[in-house]
């Protein structure tokens, strides 16, 4: 049937832009306040899943366990990060991004001296699955990620509109030396966003761990389809990267399901380069912040 | 004195911004510095902040030295700044950015009470609370900032050419503004390129050429001197 194929392919494009959302909000939100460009983000989102490899897989915590771990220890990570790499280089947004990519490499060789370089098994949470009917069917640890990003992302949403520290996050993403002079750290709000960028990477891999295979280059493919959504999106812009993430994830998942992987591939990329020749600012950038 | 600056110089590179600039400022009534372009008004003010590391001399407030500390541990101190250009949010919203001036102040309800005395100060920022501030004229969005900045209590506020590209009926509403700030117990530092409203409004004034101090006194006797009159009055 035509519709239940639908509709099982709309399932899976939700599930691909819960994801892919947590991780380019996160991208977003750290070149947003901190002017850099995380090439390691795919493998905040890599540390993530081996976080629930090494405590849910091999040592036998429960899963929310793994989970929250995973979690504080890539925010950690990301703090790690603001210390060491970007606040020595905050005057220079090239070396920042060098120095991301070199700690990229990092990542990933810890990953592979840790664990080997073959994919990680981890079995499932869950074998539960919800069916709507014969042919659509929703598997509930997809679930769990749909309602992760929802409550994760409406979280972040009421945080920088509703909270101090939300309007001086923003604020410091719009100017930061006037924030500077509002008696705002711009030590403080990088390290805010840097914890929660990383940490929004980390939950995305803790979670999909079970659902994808976990290698040390896992970061690689995510982080393509982050910058992809993210310029479509406009980069800086939060809203702009949650539309562009919902947007690439359903042509992407029907044009894989209704043709195939490398074709979506090439649509998603054209797609990208539609918009930027036709709104070089992204759907929802603005010229002075781009 | 409540602000003291003594032998300050910055560099940009190798290229000299201010030396040797001392100025005091006392706790009460405006100072001014007016000069040309490029003579070193606003580096002076982004260095009282913090925004521009000295490369030598001190500067002390309120008996303790500054200079050194970072931008928002001066502001707990209690300097505000309402930079050139404006600088106010864009995406924020009007109410928002007076917030923002508030960020270090933990007394909830007067934060609150003094917004509500913002509103009344600046009725048209009360109008436009709810709307983004990049919405808003250039004589409103200078209305704001000078508005955020008060919004942090200052025990002394920094003005960067608050005249700057606005209409002559609106800048003598900002003019109006600056002398009810100082008559309400804030110290003023404006910094101007429009000599005659700066020398109108001060106390006291210093003139800076090139980097450097050229001429100080109180804004009446500069008012009269030939050379202040033909540099910077055009009579």
């Amino acid at each position: 049937m035509m519709v239940e194929l639908l509709a099982q392919t709309g399932l899976n494009a939700i599930y691909a832009a819960s994801y892919i959302s947590l991780i380019a909000v996160g991208l977003v939100l750290i070149f947003g306040v901190m002017g850099v460009i995380n090439f390691a983000h795919g493998e905040l989102y890599m540390a993530g899943a081996y976080a629930v490899v090494a405590l849910y897989a091999d040592l036998g915590f429960p899963f929310l366990v793994a989970i929250a771990a995973g979690l504080v220890f890539v925010g950690m990570l990301g703090l790690a990060m603001e210390r060491a790499l970007f606040r020595p280089l905050r005057d220079n947004p090239l070396g920042g991004l060098v120095a991301s990519i070199g700690f990229l490499m990092v990542l990933q060789a810890l990953a592979v001296m840790g664990f080997g370089v073959r994919m990680e098994h981890v079995p499932p949470v869950t074998q539960e699955v919800i069916v709507f009917s014969d042919k659509v069917r929703l598997a509930v640890p997809r679930l769990y990620v749909i309602l992760a990003a929802l409550v994760l992302l409406s979280a972040l949403w009421l945080f920088l509109k509703k909270t101090r520290f939300g309007w001086a996050l923003r604020a410091s993403a719009q100017d930061p030396e006037a924030a500077a002079l509002q008696g705002i750290s711009i030590t403080q709000t990088a390290r805010i966003a840097m914890f929660i960028g990383a940490g929004l990477a980390g939950i995305a891999g803790a979670l999909t761990a079970p659902l994808v295979s976990v290698n040390p280059h896992m970061g690689h493919s995510v982080i393509v389809t982050a910058f992809i959504v993210i310029i479509v999106g406009g980069v800086g812009s939060l809203e702009g990267a949650v539309v562009a993430s919902v947007a690439y994830a359903f042509v992407h998942t029907f044009v894989t399901t209704f043709w195939d992987g490398v074709i979506a591939d090439i649509v998603g990329l054209s797609l990208m380069l539609v918009v930027l020749i036709v709104r070089p600012t992204g759907l929802f950038g603005t010229a002075d912040r781009a | 004195m409540l602000l003291e600056v003594r032998g300050a110089a910055v560099n940009y590179g190798k290229v000299s911004a201010i030396r040797e600039i001392s100025m005091n400022v006392p706790d009460g009534g405006i100072v001014t510095i007016i000069g040309g372009n490029g003579a070193g008004k606003t580096t002076t003010l982004r260095a009282i902040s913090g925004l521009e590391p000295l490369t030598a001399g001190k500067i002390h407030f309120a008996g303790e030295r500054i200079d050194g500390l970072a931008p928002d541990r001066i502001v707990a101190r209690g300097i505000a700044h309402v930079p050139e250009g404006r600088r106010i949010f864009p995406e924020l919203t009007v109410e928002e950015n007076l917030r923002t001036g508030a960020f270090l102040r933990r007394d909830q309800a007067s934060v609150e009470a003094d917004l509500e005395t913002t509103y009344l100060r600046f009725p048209r920022l009360s109008e436009r609370r709810r709307q983004m501030a990049k919405t808003m004229s250039g004589g409103e969005q200078q209305m704001l900032a000078i508005g955020r900045a008060l919004m942090a209590r200052p025990k002394l506020l920094l003005m960067d050419e608050p005249s700057m590209g606005l209409a002559p009926i609106i800048v003598e509403e900002i003019a109006g503004i600056i002398e009810e700030i100082s008559q309400d117990g804030v110290p003023v530092v404006l910094v101007e390129q429009n000599a005659e409203l700066a020398l109108g409004l001060a106390d006291y004034a210093y003139v800076f050429e090139t980097g450097s101090l050229a001429m100080e006194g109180p804004s009446r006797e500069l008012h009269d001197n030939d050379h202040v009159r033909a540099a910077y009055l055009g009579i």
